[in-house]
């Protein structure tokens, strides 16, 4: 009843969940099955969801063996929790939050702090806000592609990237990733803008250097 | 809503990094990186670098969708170790084994 006067001012739809979660045939149907037990619905749920949480686990870890092994605990957890699965978001939505609750962990236990990635990186980066952007750069409007972005997303630097998926890829609201994350929504902003910034200088940089920034991410 | 005049000069004195500074806001609240201020709207209409700005990070933001095609596939042996763990989960069943965690 709240939300009624929010009518009048122009909701701008987020990324439609419909769109980024179309249902799937057969998942419902699935889904029940699973639920009893029955191995070839958990067979048939893997085959539908593995490669969206395999790429996004190894988007976020930005690495094949360590994405591979979350990938198999997300599902594992996913099979024996699947009997709590009341249908209230869609499978998909569940599954990825379920996902990436497990990669933070992960990450935790491993003792990166999620919290003061901000204050880790690079901390020059964090005068990139105030910097003059030059005009004469060229446009990028029309020019990037899905593996020069997708380049680019892997090199930056963990923090970034994490936030950069999960809202602009994975469609998840700042409060969300906040209360993922730990942090605050001020900061998942923050992140969020200066992952952007930072894509835009890699991006209009030509190919060596984006090579070049991975490989000494790679090299911490 | 001010009046057409030659000075090239935004109406409203807030320089790029002020300008700057509130974009990670105007992307959280609009989602579009348009400004309803109007001290930001016209620099946002005068000043080149901060549109270009504008411009490419609503760019970036709306090519990120593209990552969303899952394009990778763990290999056979993920599968493999996910059916080894449930078959010991169901071991543990059958082993009367209650207190097991
Ligand atoms: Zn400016």
């Amino acid at each position: 009843m709240e939300q009624q006067g929010l009518r009048m001012t122009e909701i701008k739809p987020g990324p439609s969940l419909f769109k980024r979660n179309p249902p799937i045939a057969g998942e419902a149907e699935a889904i029940e099955s699973a639920k009893a037990g029955d191995a070839e619905a958990f067979s048939k749920l893997y085959a539908l969801h593995k490669r969206r949480v395999y790429t996004l686990c190894l988007r976020m870890l930005g690495n094949v063996s360590e994405a591979e092994d979350m990938t198999q605990e997300a599902f594992l957890h996913l099979f024996r929790k699947i009997g709590s699965f009341r249908g209230e978001s869609a499978f998909s939505t569940w599954l990825h939050r379920l996902t990436v609750n497990l990669v933070l962990m992960h990450l935790r236990k491993k003792g990166l702090n999620l919290v003061s990635l901000e204050e880790t990186i690079n901390p020059s980066d964090d005068d990139a806000p105030k910097r003059d952007f030059g005009s004469r750069d060229p446009q990028l409007t029309g020019s990037v592609d899905r593996v020069a972005l997708e380049r680019a997303v892997a090199s930056l630097p963990p923090g970034y990237r994490m936030v950069f998926v999960l809202h602009d890829v994975e469609g998840f609201e700042h409060n969300e990733i906040a209360t993922m994350l730990e942090c605050s929504t001020g900061n998942s902003k923050s992140q969020l803008h200066k992952a952007r910034l930072k894509l835009r200088e890699l991006l209009r940089q030509p190919e060596q250097s984006i090579r070049q920034a991975g490989l000494k991410e790679a090299a911490k | 809503m001010t009046s057409q005049n030659s000075n090239p000069k935004p109406p409203a004195t807030i320089s790029c990094a002020e300008f700057q500074e509130q974009l990670p806001d105007l992307f959280a609240s609009g989602g579009s990186g348009e400004p309803e201020d109007p001290c930001l709207v016209a620099h946002l209409k005068t000043c080149e670098n901060c549109s270009a700005l504008v411009r490419d990070l609503q760019y970036i933001a709306d090519q990120a969708s593209l990552l969303l095609q899952p394009t990778h596939e763990p290999s056979d042996n993920v599968w493999k170790k996910i059916q080894e763990g449930l078959n010991s989960d169901r071991t543990d069943e059958a082993g009367q084994n209650p207190s097991h965690s």
